[in-house]
C-alpha cells in the first residue's frame, strides 16, 4: 500500500543512519514502537543483533498479521525478507552515489549473516556491507548468505556447526573492517572463528613455511643454515613472484604463528624455526637434489630466473596461498592435504614411523661392514656350544628422552613426544616418559585424554636430526664393546657376549654407563641366556636398569609373567588363550605343545610353547632380509572428487617415487607389486583423529611382473594401473599404499636388459657428433656409473646406464641446464677419472670444479700439475657453455627413455631438434634389424607408439625393415601414416622398445592375474587364440552362450562333443592341462565362498569328462586336491565326489 | 537419509531370509519324515506349494527359533543355521547347513522379486533332494543351531536370551559335503549343502 514512500523514508533514514548512526543508536531506542512499516524500515538504528531483533519483532508483527492478507506465518516472511531486500537495495545505491569515498566494491558477492553479539555491531557492519557492495541478511538463508559472521558461538551451535552454519564459513567480524582497511577483500580463513579453527598445524604449515618463516628465523642467528640463506637469496631473485610471496607469507605467519606457537611452546621462541630448518638441511631426499640443483643454478646464472625454480615456487604458492582462493565457500580442511603436490614427500618427512622404517636402512650403510665382519664368525662360536649371553639394551622412552636430553629440569616432569599440541587434541601421543606414564599416558592416547589425566603434560614435537644422532651414538657404543650386535630398532639391539672373558653383567653396565654419557640419555639392559629372556629381563630392569636372569631362575621369572609379555602375543592371541583361562606364561606352559599346535597352528603353537618355557634358538646377528618394501599414506588423505583425477594420480606418482627410492636404498629390485587402498567404510564419519582415515575397510590389487624392477617409470605405471582396477571414487579414499615383494638383489639385470638397446647406440652416435658434449657427459655420467660400481668401455653403455639416476631424480626436468645439474650428483673425487678431467674442455672443467667446491684442481695439480688449462677456465665464454648444454639437451631428447620424463611442452623442443634425431635415426640403420630379429615383439604394439616423423626421416631400406618386422595387421596403417606426413601429432616414441616392451608384459600379467576379468573373459581371449583345439572349443562354446555362461553351461553344452574333440595331442598336452587348470583353480578361486553349488556340478561334469578324455582326467586329478583343500577351509569338509556310477 | 533407506533395504533382505528359513526348515523336516506326513499341511508361499507343520509346539518352535534370529541376521552376526538330525546317542547323522552372507552395505533398493525368484529355487530343490539325504535311524531328535560369528552380548535384545550357547557333539573327521543349492546375488548370498559323516568317521 505504502511502499514506495515507505521505500523513500527508509533511504533517508538509511542515509542518516549511516552518517550518524552512533547518535541516533543512542538517541533513538523508542523507534521500536512505531508502526509497522516504520518499523521495518529502520532496522538500521538499533544496535540489536538482527537475530534478536526479529524474535522481539514478534508481537507487533502480530498484528499485521491480522491487518495483512498473509496467510501463514512462512508468507509473511517472504514477504518481509523481500521488503528487507528492497530497502537494502535502495540505501546501497543511494549510499554508493552520495558515499565520495566509497571505492569498488569489495565485497561484491559476499552476502552475510550476523549471529549474536559483535564488535562493532550487527548494523555497523550492516554499513560496511552497503558501502562496499555486500549484501547483508537479516535472516539466515542458505542460498542466500555466503559468510556467517558472529564472535562467539554458544556450545550448542559448536557442537551442531553443521546445523547451524549450513556448511557456509563462520568467520569473525574483523574480517570486514580488515577488508575496508585494506581495500581489498581479503581471505577470511584466518578470520575464522577460534573455537572452530582447527589449530592443529597443517600440512602446509610443515613446509610452506619454509620460505617464508624458516628464512626470517634463520636471518638473525646467522647464515650457517645453507639451505634457509639459498631460498632467500632465490627469493629475491625471483623478482615478480616476490610481491605474490611476501603478500602469501602475511597469511601464512598467522597460520604458522598460532599453529608454532600452539606446538612449540614450550621451547624457547628462538628455536622456533628448528623443525623447518632440519628439513631443508637433510640431503637425503629428491627434496634435496632440487635444492642442490637450485643453489648450482644460482652459482652459474644468478640473473637468470630458472624454470626449475620458479615451478617450485609456483608449487609453494598454490599450496600455502590456497586460502585466499577459497573464498567462495569451501571448507579450508582440505587445504591441508592433497592439494599439495609434495605431500608425499612431505609426509614421509615428517613421519615417526617412516624414520623409523628408514633407519634400518641408514644402520645397515653405517655399520654393514661392522655386522657382515660377525657373521660368519657367529657360526664358529655357537658350534662351540659355550654358555651363551645375551644382553638385551634398550633406550628408555627414547623418542621423550632424546627430545628432553638438553632440559634437565623436565627430567621428573611429565613429557610426551607428539607431532602437534594443539587444544583440540586429536593428536596421538607417540611416546611418554616415565612420569607421565605414571598418571596412566600411554602411547597412541589422544592429547586431548591425556591433558585430561595429566594437565600439566608438557608436550615435544618430533627432533629427527637429534634421534638419528643419539642413535648413531648409541650404536657407536654398541659396536665397540662387541661385535655380534643385532639392531632391532633405532634405540633397542641384542648384543651377544658369548665366550666373553669378562661378566656380561658388568660389560652390560659399562656399556649403559657410557651410553649416559654420551647421550645423555638412559638406556636399560636385560641379560641373560637367550635373547627371550635377555628381553624379558630389559623389562623388569626399566628405567634405567639392568636386571639378569641366570638359567635356574627362568622358570620362576616366567611363571608369573602375564602372556602378553611375550613378543609375538598380540591383542588376538592374547584374547585367545585367555578364553581359554590362560593367563600367565605358567599357566601356558602346561599345554602340551600338539593342543597348541592345534588351536593356533604349528608355528604359533611351537613358539608359544617354545616360549612360555623360555627357550628360545634364535641367534644373536641374523638380520631378516625384507620380503617386502612399502609405502603407505594414511594420514591427511583427501581427494575432492572424480574431477581431482590428477591429483590422486600425481599422489600415486609421488608415492612410486617413495618405494622407488626405498627400492634403490636396499638395493633391491621387486616382481610383485601390491596396490593397498584403504577406503572410508560406507556410514564411516570423520574420524576424531585429525585427517586420520578411521574406519576404513582395505583393499587390494597386485600384480607380478617377470623382470624385477625399481624404475620410477615402470612403478607408476604398473600403480595407475592397479589403480584403476579399482574402480573408486577418489572421495572414499583414506590411504594408498604400494608394497613391493619378491624382492630379488639388483645387478645381473639390470645389465643384459639396458646394454643391448638401441638406446645406447643412438647415444652414442649422438655423442660422436658433438664432441663437447660428449665430453661432458662422459665425465658426469662415467663418475656416475663408477659410484654404481659396474664396469663401463663403451661410451653408449654409459649413456645407457645414466638413465637410472636420470630417472630417480625427479619429474621436474624442465630444461637441459636443470638435468645436467642434477646428473652431477658429485661422486667421491676417488672415484674420478683423471684423463676424461683432462681431456675435458676448460668451461666443463671449471663448472665440474666448482661442483667439488675447487678439490678438482687439487686434484689435477697433484697428480700431474697441468694448470694451465685451470688457470684458462675461469675467464669463461658462456656461449660455449650454453653449446654444451644444449647438446646435451638434445641427446636427452634422442633418447627414448626420458622422453616420459620431459613434460609436454618440450617436445617440440624435440621436433626442433632433428638433426641430432637424423643422426640418431640413422645409427639405426644397423642396430634395427638386429635386435628386432631378436625380440619381434618388442616392435611397438600399435601406431600411436610409433612416430611418423622420425620414420620419415629414416633412409628407405630401413624404413623397409621396420614395417617387415611389424606384424601384418600393423604394417598397413603404419605404412600409410609414415606416408600421411608429420601433420598428425603423435607423440615421440618410435624407438620405443621399452614401452612396447612393458606393454606385453603389463598384458601378459594381466591375463595370469585373472582369467575371470574382462570382457570377454581373459580366458576367453586366450583359449580363442591358442593352437589346442579343446581350448578353443571352450572359448566358442562361451560366446554360442552369450557370453555369459558359467562355467558349468559351458561344460554342459561340452559333454555332447565328440570324443576326438575333447583330448588334446602331444604337442598341446602341456599347453591344454596347464591352462585348464590354472582356469579351473581360479575359478574355484571365485566361487567358493559364494557358489559351491556351481563348483560341485563343474567338478561333476568334469568327472564325466576325465572318462572320455585323457587330459580331462589329468586336469582333474590335478585341480580335485586343490578344490578339496578349498572346501576344506570355506566350510570345514570335504566335498563329496564318490564315483557312483 | 541415505543410512535409514539401506537399513530399511537390509531389514527387509533379512524379514525375507527368516520367511524363508521357516518355510525352508518346515520342508526339511517334512522331507526327513521325523513325524508322520499328517503333521504337515499343503501351503502356498511364494506361488510354491509347501508344507507346513500342523502341530502348534513344532510350528511354533520352528517359527520361534529363526524369528528371533532376525536381529542377530540384521547385524550381520549369523554365519550359519543348521538343521541337525541326531541318532539316540546324540551323534549327529545329517546336517542341512544355510550358510548366509548379508551385504550389510548393500546401497540400492532391494528387488524382491529377484530374490524370491532365487529362494524359490531353493524350495524346489530342496522338495527333490531326498534322493541325496540319509534314511535316519528310528528315535532320532532334530534341532536348530545357529553359528554366529561372534558371540552376542546378552543385554542385547530379550530375544537373545532364547538362544543358548550349546556343545553339540561334533564329528571327528571333517565332514562330506553335498552341495543343494546356491545363490548369489546382492545383497544376500545364500547356501543350502549337506554334511554327512565322513566314511572314516568312527561308528559308535
Amino acid at each position: 500500500m505504502s511502499l514506495d514512500s515507505s521505500r523513500s523514508a527508509n533511504s533517508s533514514g538509511g542515509q542518516k543512519s549511516k552518517r550518524s548512526f552512533n547518535n541516533s543508536t543512542s538517541s533513538n531506542p523508542s523507534n521500536y514502537s512505531n508502526g509497522n512499516n516504520n518499523k521495518k524500515a529502520k532496522p538500521s538504528q538499533k544496535t540489536l543483533g538482527a537475530a534478536s531483533w526479529g524474535a522481539n519483532s514478534l508481537s507487533p508483527s502480530r498484528s499485521s498479521f491480522r491487518n495483512a492478507p498473509f496467510s501463514d506465518f512462512g508468507s509473511y516472511m517472504m514477504e518481509k525478507n523481500r521488503k528487507l531486500h528492497d530497502q537494502f537495495d535502495a540505501e546501497a545505491s543511494t549510499s554508493s552515489h552520495s558515499g565520495s569515498d566509497s571505492g569498488k566494491p569489495i565485497f561484491h558477492g559476499i552476502s552475510i549473516f550476523v549471529d549474536g553479539f559483535t564488535i562493532p555491531s550487527s548494523q555497523d557492519l550492516r554499513g560496511y556491507m552497503l558501502k562496499h557492495g555486500g549484501r547483508f541478511e537479516n535472516y539466515f538463508s542458505r542460498r542466500r548468505v555466503t559468510h556467517i559472521i558472529c564472535s562467539n558461538l554458544p556450545d550448542s551451535k559448536l557442537k551442531n556447526l553443521r546445523s547451524f552454519s549450513g556448511g557456509l564459513p563462520v568467520v569473525k567480524p574483523l574480517w570486514i573492517l580488515d577488508s575496508v582497511v585494506a581495500n581489498k577483500l581479503l581471505s577470511w580463513v584466518p578470520y575464522q572463528l577460534d573455537q572452530l579453527a582447527n589449530n592443529q598445524p597443517r600440512l602446509s604449515a610443515f613446509f610452506a613455511p619454509k620460505s617464508s618463516s624458516v628464512s626470517k628465523d634463520v636471518k638473525p642467528e646467522g647464515s650457517s643454515f645453507k639451505g634457509g640463506t639459498s631460498t632467500e637469496a632465490y627469493f629475491s631473485d625471483l623478482g615478480e613472484s616476490s610481491e605474490h610471496s611476501r603478500q602469501i607469507s602475511r597469511e601464512t605467519d598467522n597460520l604458522v604463528n598460532r599453529n608454532s606457537n600452539a606446538s612449540l611452546v614450550t621451547e624457547p621462541t628462538s628455536s622456533c624455526g628448528r623443525p623447518f630448518e632440519v628439513t631443508m638441511e637433510k640431503p637425503n631426499n629428491i627434496d634435496a637434489d632440487d635444492e642442490r640443483s637450485v643453489r648450482n643454478e644460482l652459482q652459474t646464472s644468478p640473473y637468470q630466473p630458472s624454470a626449475l625454480a620458479t615451478s617450485n615456487f609456483v608449487e609453494n604458492h598454490d599450496m600455502t596461498g590456497s586460502p585466499s582462493s577459497t573464498v567462495s565457500g569451501l571448507s579450508n580442511h582440505r587445504h591441508s592435504t592433497i592439494e599439495d603436490p609434495n605431500f608425499v614427500e612431505n609426509y614421509f618427512k615428517n613421519s615417526r614411523l617412516h624414520f623409523i622404517g628408514t633407519w634400518r636402512n641408514r644402520y645397515h650403510k653405517r655399520f654393514s661392514s661392522l655386522s657382515n665382519g660377525f657373521n660368519s664368525r657367529s657360526s664358529n662360536i655357537k658350534a662351540s656350544a659355550q654358555k651363551t649371553a645375551i644382553v638385551h639394551v634398550d633406550m628408555d622412552c627414547f623418542f621423550v628422552s632424546v627430545v628432553i636430553r638438553d632440559r634437565p629440569e623436565l627430567k621428573d616432569k611429565p613429557v610426551a613426544v607428539c607431532h602437534s599440541d594443539n587444544p583440540k587434541g586429536t593428536a596421538e601421543i607417540s611416546s611418554a616418559n616415565y612420569p607421565a606414564r605414571d598418571y596412566g599416558i600411554r602411547a597412541g592416547m589422544f592429547v586431548r585424554d591425556a591433558k585430561a589425566r595429566c594437565p600439566h603434560l608438557i608436550i615435544f614435537p618430533y627432533n629427527f636430526v637429534a634421534y638419528e644422532e643419539v642413535a648413531d651414538q648409541f650404536y657407536n657404543i654398541l659396536h665397540k664393546h662387541c661385535n655380534k650386535v643385532q639392531a632391532v630398532s633405532c634405540d633397542e639391539a641384542f648384543l651377544d657376549f658369548t665366550g666373553s672373558v669378562e661378566d656380561p653383567q658388568i660389560l652390560a653396565s659399562r656399556i649403559r654407563k657410557e651410553v649416559i654419557e654420551t647421550t645423555r640419555c638412559t638406556a636399560s639392559a636385560g641379560i641373560a641366556g637367550n635373547m627371550l629372556m635377555a628381553r624379558l629381563a630389559t623389562r623388569t630392569a626399566k628405567p634405567d636398569g639392568q636386571f639378569f636372569i641366570p638359567p635356574e631362575r627362568v622358570d620362576d621369572h616366567l611363571s608369573q609373567l602375564p602372556i602378553k609379555a611375550l613378543p609375538g602375543i598380540g591383542h588376538v592371541l592374547e584374547e585367545k588363550l585367555k578364553k581359554q583361562n590362560v593367563w600367565t606364561c605358567g599357566q601356558l606352559s602346561m599345554i602340551s605343545k600338539e593342543s597348541l599346535q592345534k588351536d593356533f597352528g604349528m608355528k604359533t603353537g611351537e613358539m608359544l610353547w617354545d616360549y612360555s618355557r623360555g627357550v628360545d634358538d634364535r641367534s644373536v646377528g641374523v638380520i631378516q632380509v625384507s620380503k617386502s618394501i612399502c609405502a603407505e599414506v594414511n594420514w591427511g588423505v583427501r581427494f575432492k572428487d572424480v574431477k581431482d583425477f590428477f591429483q590422486s594420480q600425481n599422489f600415486l606418482s609421488n608415492l612410486c617415487k617413495e618405494v622407488s627410492l626405498r627400492l634403490q636404498g636396499c638395493g633391491v629390485q621387486g616382481r610383485t607389486f601390491t596396490l593397498k587402498i584403504k577406503k572410508r567404510r560406507k556410514d564411516a564419519e570423520e574420524p576424531i583423529k585429525y585427517m586420520g582415515c578411521g574406519d576404513c575397510e582395505n583393499l587390494s590389487h597386485s600384480t607380478t611382473v617377470p623382470v624385477a624392477t625399481d624404475d620410477v617409470e615402470v612403478l607408476q605405471r604398473i600403480s595407475k594401473q592397479l589403480f584403476g582396477y579399482f574402480h573408486l571414487d577418489v572421495k572414499e579414499i583414506r590411504g594408498i599404499g604400494l608394497q613391493v615383494s619378491r624382492l630379488e638383489s639388483e645387478g645381473s639385470l639390470k645389465q643384459g636388459l639396458e646394454r643391448n638397446s638401441l638406446k645406447s647406440w643412438l647415444t652414442s652416435a649422438a655423442a660422436s657428433t658433438e664432441e663437447a658434449c660428449n665430453n661432458s657427459c662422459t665425465a658426469l655420467v662415467r663418475s656416475d656409473t663408477d659410484c654404481e660400481g659396474q664396469g663401463n668401455e663403451i661410451l653408449g653403455k654409459i649413456c645407457a646406464s645414466s638413465v637410472g639416476p636420470s630417472i630417480e631424480m625427479d619429474n621436474n626436468i624442465s630444461n637441459g641446464e636443470a638435468f645436467l645439474n642434477q646428473v652431477s650428483e658429485p661422486p667421491p673425487l676417488c672415484h674420478l677419472d683423471k684423463e676424461v678431467l683432462e681431456s675435458l674442455p676448460p668451461e666443463i672443467f671449471s663448472e665440474l670444479n666448482d661442483i667439488y667446491s675447487g678439490k678438482l684442481i687439487d686434484l689435477i695439480t697433484k697428480s700431474k700439475g697441468k694448470s694451465e688449462n685451470i688457470s684458462s677456465s675461469s675467464s669463461n665464454s658462456h656461449v660455449q657453455v650454453e653449446g654444451a648444454m644444449k647438446t646435451g639437451h638434445m641427446v636427452l631428447h634422442s633418447d627414448p627413455f626420458l622422453q616420459h620424463e620431459i613434460p609436454v611442452e618440450n617436445r617440440h623442443i624435440a621436433m626442433e631438434d632433428q638433426a641430432v634425431l637424423v643422426s640418431g635415426a640413422e645409427s639405426n640403420n644397423v642396430v634395427l634389424p638386429a635386435s628386432g630379429i631378436q625380440k619381434i615383439d618388442l616392435m611397438p604394439l600399435s601406431l600411436s607408439q610409433v612416430d611418423a616423423t622420425v620414420l620419415q626421416q629414416l633412409p628407405v631400406e630401413v624404413k623397409a625393415d621396420i614395417l617387415q618386422l611389424l606384424p601384418a595387421h600393423r604394417r598397413q596403417d603404419l605404412s600409410s601414416n609414415a606416408l600421411s606426413g608429420p601433420s598428425k601429432e603423435t607423440p615421440l616414441e618410435l624407438l620405443g622398445t621399452k614401452t612396447a616392451e612393458d606393454h606385453s608384459v603389463s598384458k601378459g600379467c594381466v591375463s595370469e592375474n585373472n582369467l575371470w576379468a574382462g570382457t570377454p573373459l581373459q580366458w576367453v581371449v586366450k583359449f580363442k587364440v591358442s593352437n589346442c583345439l579343446i581350448l578353443n572349443v571352450l572359448a566358442e562354446m562361451y560366446y554360442e552362450l552369450g557370453s555369459t555362461g558359467t562355467l558349468s553351461a559351458i561344460l554342459q553344452r561340452a559333454i555332447s562333443l565328440p570324443k576326438h574333440q575333447l583330448d588334446a595331442n602331444r604337442d598341446s598336452w602341456d599347453e591344454a592341462t596347464y591352462n585348464l587348470c590354472d582356469l579351473l583353480k581360479q575359478y574355484i578361486k571365485r566361487k567358493i565362498e559364494f557358489d559351491i553349488e556351481e563348483i560341485y556340478i563343474c567338478f561333476c561334469l568334469l568327472r564325466r569328462f576325465a572318462m572320455k578324455s585323457e587330459v580331462f582326467l589329468q586336469v582333474y586329478t590335478n585341480v580335485f586336491p586343490y578344490l578339496q583343500a578349498s572346501v576344506g577351509e570355506n566350510y570345514g569338509g570335504n566335498l563329496h565326489m564318490s564315483l557312483k556310477n | 537419509m541415505d543410512r535409514r533407506e539401506n537399513q530399511s533395504s537390509e531389514g527387509e533382505t533379512a524379514r525375507i531370509l527368516v520367511e524363508f528359513l521357516e518355510v525352508a526348515i518346515n520342508s526339511i523336516v517334512f522331507l526327513k519324515g521325523v513325524y508322520p506326513s499328517g503333521a504337515f499341511e499343503r501351503r502356498r508361499y511364494m506361488n510354491m506349494v509347501v508344507q507346513r507343520a500342523r502341530h502348534p509346539q513344532l510350528r511354533d518352535y520352528i517359527h520361534s527359533t529363526v524369528s528371533t534370529l532376525l536381529p542377530f541376521i540384521q547385524k550381520g552376526l549369523v554365519e550359519r543355521v543348521a538343521v541337525i538330525f541326531f541318532n539316540t546317542d546324540c551323534i549327529p547323522v545329517e546336517r542341512f547347513v544355510f550358510k548366509l552372507i548379508v551385504n550389510q552395505s548393500y546401497g540400492s533398493k532391494l528387488e524382491e522379486a529377484d530374490l524370491e525368484f532365487s529362494l524359490r529355487a531353493f524350495l524346489i530343490k530342496l522338495s527333490v533332494s531326498e534322493s541325496l539325504t540319509k534314511a535316519l535311524p528310528r528315535d532320532c531328535r532334530w534341532e536348530i543351531i545357529a553359528y554366529f560369528r561372534s558371540l552376542p552380548q546378552a543385554s542385547m535384545s530379550k530375544d537373545s536370551e532364547l538362544w543358548t550357547p550349546t556343545d553339540t557333539r561334533q564329528w571327528q573327521q571333517p565332514p562330506i559335503l553335498i552341495p543343494i543349492k546356491s545363490m548369489s546375488s546382492e545383497p544376500l548370498c545364500l547356501q543350502l549343502y549337506l554334511e554327512h559323516p565322513s566314511s572314516s568317521e568312527p561308528k559308535p
